[in-house]
């Protein structure tokens, strides 16, 4: 999947600003971004349902507009089905407009609601389930055909933990299985577990792309957290900046591009009995503040 | 098309399985007959076939017409006697129940009319209605009979000898001029109804936020033709339904319905009307009337994103079919002018106001053809502009677009 250089805009407003994207077959990608970032957007143009008002995108090779049907199960953001269908009746529809014949549908539909503790509901209507049984439904309803491509637009927001953890076990195999599963959210957590490369969205741009851990790595903000019995000496090295005592022991903050495994080396030439040396690396919570431009309200209640 | 196939199958289930189909569909025709044979029924309960009434004449002349008049509604009639003796033996026959009543007709009867009914009960005020106007009758013949007048035409109501100057006149205007209306009529009901239907049926993937899902899987246009074809299947099983229903009421009922005289006119006349080639161009009107104007509808859905903003949206859509309907009096009234042909010629009003000409048999073959294939050439453009306006609005929420916009839409889809 790639997009080159896309563009978006609605009326007035840019929602995605000349975005350049490659995800690779295998594994799970996660865009990331606050609320209004052009996630949903972004997903939509590679779904081909938006056209690209600049850049071209690309889906196996192709336009997204002639990918279709069976390769990908896509999951919108805004979640819904026919009120009044039953809902064995509803996932049929769902999986034949993917190209799977009814027959073969039928019993596989049934596998998955018994699996999400839906047996016994098919035959009800959808109006009669809670909401949270509704989007489990859709869930089904987008991996029933066992695509290749799983493009997910917030998966798990609404659901309560035991049912996120089912999806995201079911996330999980697709995966094992050779799909990919590109996923949006914006919860740290989630994309933290699951994702291995991120793509960090804001105002429609990317601000940070790439493999979560070398992300972390680069993001190193320089802290060593260290908790010890003996003189402190030792700490006031050439290394370290500043000092700052918390619950868990010592924050040392160092100075840029000093060497960690020197000031290792000086605590243990001062024979401290150290229980902890810890180099911290950044939660992707943290780094997703920092880039973000923090402070917006969606982005502290989506990490918390 | 297997997707056409799929959005087509299940808008027709989930609509034909509801109870407001089964309902509308076998309820319809229950209603509509009920309200043309209730007035039918009312009026056989009137007086019960098998009451026995007396009739008491005085005046000595009136009293075979009136029994007449009166076994032909499917009373008994039993003569009786003026003394005194009689009148008690009367009142005895009442109050032991093997008499209804009894009438007593006298001088002031054959001047004014005036009729006195003795009995347990008074009569029901259909059978008091039908005693008066047999009594009534009798009386005037009488009179007028007495004044040298044959009453017979003057009383069945006179009739209207109707010569048509120039040509292609008609004989039977009267049923023509119903039957060109009722279809008209039928013809714009139906039409509404499943427009407006496709309309809502488009809504309801943008208000339950499935038109994604789905329209990451098929076009736009595939989701539009299966909305409109489904809906439109519906209708037409409907139709069926009721055609079914209403011929089989027709062939049944409406015969005892004449014989009874509660259908007035000559319907043989109409009924000769109904003949299969009639029936092709009602069919026809009906799919191209559908199909332009679920098309507009299903445009007016897309761009809107709630039924309040849908029901204003339709307004000039809902104008253009109302058009015909305004016009449709001076067309029925003069079926072969200039402004009649002229105006059943605008495609969009073609479904409604050419009926009623055909009807009238004022249309040349040329015509007819050039009237579908006006229809055809519009059904293309409208599902076309509408087909471009579904794609792009169909995704958007929110305010409604402006002319400009919708314009812009038509571009650039």
């Amino acid at each position: 999947m790639r997009l080159h250089g896309v563009s978006k805009a609605f009326g007035r407003h840019t929602a995605v600003d000349r975005l350049d994207l490659e995800i690779e077959p295998g594994g799970i990608y996660g865009l990331l971004g606050p609320n209004g970032s052009g996630k949903t957007t972004t997903l939509r143009m590679i779904m081909g349902i938006l056209r690209p008002d600049g850049g071209s995108a690309e889906l196996f090779g192709r336009d997204p507009a002639h990918v279709r049907r069976r390769e990908v199960g896509y999951l919108p953001e805004e979640r819904g089905l026919y009120r009044r269908m039953r809902v064995l009746d509803v996932l049929l529809f769902l999986a034949e407009i993917r190209g799977v014949a009814r027959r073969d549908a039928e019993p596989r539909a049934r596998g998955w609601l018994r699996r999400l503790g839906l047996e016994g509901w098919w035959d009800r209507r959808v109006e009669d389930l809670s909401k949270g049984m509704q989007q489990k439904v859709q869930f089904v309803g987008t991996v029933l055909h066992e695509p290749s491509l799983l493009v997910l637009d917030e998966p798990f927001s609404g659901l309560d933990p035991i049912n996120q953890d089912l999806l995201e076990e079911i996330v999980l195999e697709f995966r094992a299985r050779g799909a990919t599963v590109l996923l949006s959210t914006h919860l740290m957590d989630q994309a933290e577990r699951l994702c291995e490369r991120v793509c960090l969205l804001s105002g429609g741009k990317a601000v940070l792309e790439g493999d979560l851990r070398s992300l972390r790595v680069a993001e190193r903000t320089g802290v060593v957290v260290v908790d010890f019995q003996g003189d402190e000496g030792w700490l006031s090295g050439p290394e370290v900046a500043s000092v700052e005592r918390r619950g868990d022991g010592l924050h040392l903050m160092l100075h840029p591009g000093a060497d960690a495994g020197a000031l290792l080396r000086r605590a243990v030439e001062a024979e401290v009995e150290l229980r902890r040396f810890e180099r911290v690396e950044p939660r992707l919570h943290e780094i997703f503040v920092r880039h973000a431009g923090g402070g917006s309200g969606a982005v502290a209640e989506g990490a918390r | 098309m297997r997707n056409v196939w799929i959005v087509l199958r299940r808008e027709y289930l989930e609509r034909v399985r509801t109870r407001w189909f089964l309902f509308g569909t076998l309820a319809g025709p229950l209603l509509l007959s009920a309200v043309v044979l209730l007035p039918a029924l009312v009026v056989d309960s009137g007086p019960r076939a098998g009451d026995r009434l007396a009739v008491q004449d005085r005046t000595g002349v009136l009293l075979e017409g009136v029994a007449e008049r009166l076994r032909a509604g499917g009373l008994e009639v039993v003569p009786a006697g003026t003394s005194p003796e009689e009148t008690s033996r009367l009142r005895g026959a009442v109050t032991e129940g093997r008499l209804s009543g009894y009438l007593v007709l006298d001088e002031e009867t054959l001047r004014s009319g005036r009729v006195s009914w003795y009995g347990e009960e008074a009569p029901g005020s259909l059978q008091g209605l039908s005693i008066r106007q047999a009594v009534v009758t009798t009386a005037l013949t009488l009179q007028l009979r007495r004044q040298g007048v044959e009453p017979g035409a003057l009383l069945a109501g006179g009739s209207l000898e109707t010569t048509v100057l120039g040509s292609a006149g008609s004989d039977d205007a009267e049923g023509r001029f119903l039957l060109g209306f009722l279809g008209a009529f039928v013809l714009y009901m139906v039409i509404l109804l499943y427009a407006v239907a496709v309309m809502r049926a488009t809504l309801q993937e943008k208000t339950n936020r499935l038109v994604e899902v789905i329209l990451s899987a098929m076009e736009p246009w595939h989701l539009m033709l299966g909305k409109i074809l489904g809906v439109g299947a519906v209708g037409l099983t409907q139709l069926a339904v009721w055609l079914v229903v209403g011929g089989t009421a027709a062939v049944v009922g409406l015969p005892s319905l004449v014989e009874r005289g509660v259908v007035a006119g000559d319907l043989s006349g109409l009924a000769g009307e109904l003949e299969p080639r009639l029936g092709l161009v009602f069919a026809g009107l009906f799919l191209a009337g559908y199909v332009i104007y679920s098309s507009l509808y299903a445009a007016v859905g897309a761009m809107c994103t709630t039924d309040e903003e849908a029901q204003q949206a339709q307004l000039p859509v809902m104008f253009l079919i109302l058009v015909p309907m305004l016009l449709i009096v001076p067309v029925l009234d003069q079926p072969a002018s200039a402004f009649a042909t002229g105006m059943s010629l605008v495609p969009f009003f073609t479904p409604i106001l050419l009926w009623p000409r055909v009807v009238a048999g004022v249309v040349p073959g040329w015509q007819l053809a050039l009237a579908f294939l006006l229809m055809a050439g519009t059904v293309l453009v409208v599902a076309w502009v509408a087909g471009r306006i579904y794609t792009v609005g169909v995704l958007m929420t929110g305010k409604r677009p402006t002319l400009s916009e919708l314009w812009r839409w038509v571009r650039e889809a």
